[in-house]
């Protein structure tokens, strides 16, 4: 009985010893990346505090955005080192969560996951950022409201169509941080679409650039008004 | 149309001459069409009580729970009221019911679209998705008004001509 | 009279519960009774087969993925380059149309994030998620 006892205290002994082995700093990181940022890069530090080398078996993101490296597989004992998390922020919006599972060759064999937390920060909305009109509908005005984040300090804001059978006009809203674009179509008997592009002067040095999108939709594109049936 | 008829007790029954049997003749072909049209809408209803519950929660006049029960019950009530209208049985309730039902949806529509919410019906099912609200409400209020001239018909003045 | 009237509706309600209480039961579990499900949700691929021409195929996986092979006619749209791909997937859109987004398999994230911003940003009805994701699409149509 007490050898038993004495051989599992012992066994656990050893086995709290084998999960310490790669201590991290920090498994949560939470970025702030900047307007027009491309990128946020997350740090992970981690030592080998054990006894015996570990070696990273595997590091594998959540999604292909994020980009996970690191310097070598093999870490020795007392060596410290780092997994470089790069995120791509493409075109996403809002706070982010990605993270990284880093399973090592030690005995516990729990992947530590690695949680990069990235809060985007808020630069225009438009609400909503598509508008459209069916064929033979009424080609009346349809409003596209823009909203600043409150870190945005864009003070006035220009559009363009990419399609001349669309036209845009601003007009900002009283208070400030807001404007109102009225998307009118020429016509509504073909069907056709175009992308707003809404230039922002913030941040000075490079000024955002916003997106939003227009159609008229529902019949056979390129046909001549008479051929249309209305619905 | 129909001449005013003459004075008559409610036991006696009703000489028909040229015009008024031409017109009976217009108002029985007029409720077998009623009749057909309330069977078909309730059963294409009927088939998709979801789509339905989707619908009616569009208008956004009655909560969810209460409309979802009304999608599985309305349909059947169409196809019992049209059923009673082809064997003329239960007729002068059906026709009163099928009245205050399509008064209803006419009311409910004009508030929805005063609203500035789009409903597309829902009447036929998806069927009917593509009618302008224009043309379907102007078919409502011709099934309407061929409900209230069978009803004067038949009912008027506590009449039976059935 | 009008007491008759009322005596005939009753019973025409009456007769008309008795197949709606049955075709209730019979979709007991198949109907959220207390609140709408929202419509963008899933969708299995029977369904989006039955759609036939009504629908448009969004693959929301990333442009390695999708260059090695997708849905024939799905356009690619995810959140790498959601600006640029986007007004390609609303050019082929018209009000009526489904879309249905799948991405690696059901427990992807991705299909779920575009069909999110689908919804709320673009703001057009009928956005479904394939039940299954592409797998399932490649057990039903093996190469």
């Amino acid at each position: 009985m007490k050898s038993h006892f004495a051989f599992a205290i012992l066994f656990g002994f050893i086995s709290t010893i084998a999960h310490a082995e790669l201590k991290w700093d920090q498994t949560t990181l939470e970025l702030h990346p900047g307007f027009g940022d491309k990128e946020a890069v997350g740090h992970f530090k981690y030592q080998n505090v054990g006894k015996t080398a570990v070696k990273l078996t595997s590091v594998k993101a959540s999604c292909g955005c994020t980009v996970p490296t690191w310097k070598k597989d093999e870490v020795d004992p007392g060596e410290k080192g780092e997994i470089t998390a790069t995120f791509s922020i493409g075109n996403r919006v809002g706070t982010q969560v990605k993270t990284v599972s880093v399973q090592t060759d030690e005995p516990s064999s729990q992947p530590t996951v690695l949680t990069l937390k990235a809060v985007l920060p808020e630069g225009i909305t438009l609400v909503p950022s598509f508008v459209y009109w069916k064929v033979g509908e009424k080609a009346a005005g349809k409003t596209i409201l823009v909203t600043a984040g409150k870190d945005y300090l864009a003070k006035k804001i220009e559009v363009q169509t990419s399609n001349p059978q669309f036209g845009a006009t601003v007009e900002p809203v009283k208070g400030g941080g807001s404007w109102k674009i009225l998307v009118t179509p020429l016509q509504t008997e073909r069907s056709g679409s175009a992308v707003i592009t809404v230039k922002t002067d913030f941040p000075k040095d490079s000024p955002g650039v916003f997106y939003a999108n227009a159609s008229v939709a529902g019949g056979l594109p390129g046909q001549g008004p008479t051929s249309v049936p209305r619905q | 149309m129909a001449e005013s008829p003459p004075e008559v007790s409610g036991a006696e029954t009703i000489s028909v001459t040229g015009g008024r049997r031409r017109f009976d003749l217009v108002v029985r072909v007029a409720e077998l069409l009623i009749a057909a049209l309330f069977i078909y809408a309730g059963v294409l209803k009927a088939y998709d009580p979801l789509g339905f519950a989707n619908d009616i929660d569009n208008y956004k006049l009655l909560p969810w729970s209460l409309g979802v029960r009304l999608a599985f019950f309305l349909p059947w009530l169409e196809v019992v009221c049209g059923l009673t209208i082809l064997a003329r049985r239960y007729y002068h309730g059906s026709l009163s019911l099928l009245i205050l039902l399509v008064s209803v949806f006419i009311g409910a529509s004009a508030i929805a679209k005063a609203r500035g919410i789009d409903v597309t019906c829902g009447c036929f099912g998806h069927a009917g998705r593509n009618m302008s609200f224009a043309g379907h409400l102007a078919l409502d209020f011709a099934i309407l008004a061929a409900l209230i001239v069978i009803w004067r018909w038949r009912f008027k003045d506590n009449r039976t001509r059935a | 009279m009008s007491g008759i009237v009322a005596r005939q509706i009753l019973a025409l309600c009456a007769v008309a519960l008795l197949p709606a209480i049955g075709e209730a039961f019979y979709f007991r579990d198949k109907i959220p009774w207390q609140t709408p499900v929202a419509a963008s949700e899933y969708a299995t691929l029977a369904m989006a087969e039955s759609w036939g021409d009504d629908l448009i195929w969004v693959d929301a996986r990333t442009d390695a993925e999708y260059s090695a092979g997708h849905v024939p006619g799905a356009f690619s749209l995810n959140e790498d380059r959601w600006n640029e791909l986007l007004p390609h997937m609303l050019e082929r859109w018209a009000p009526g149309k489904k879309v249905l987004v799948y991405c690696s398999s059901q427990s992807c994230n991705l299909s779920r994030a575009v069909a999110h911003r689908l919804r709320t940003e673009v703001q057009i009805p009928d956005v479904y998620i394939l039940q299954g994701g592409w797998e399932e699409w490649l057990k039903a149509h093996p190469k």
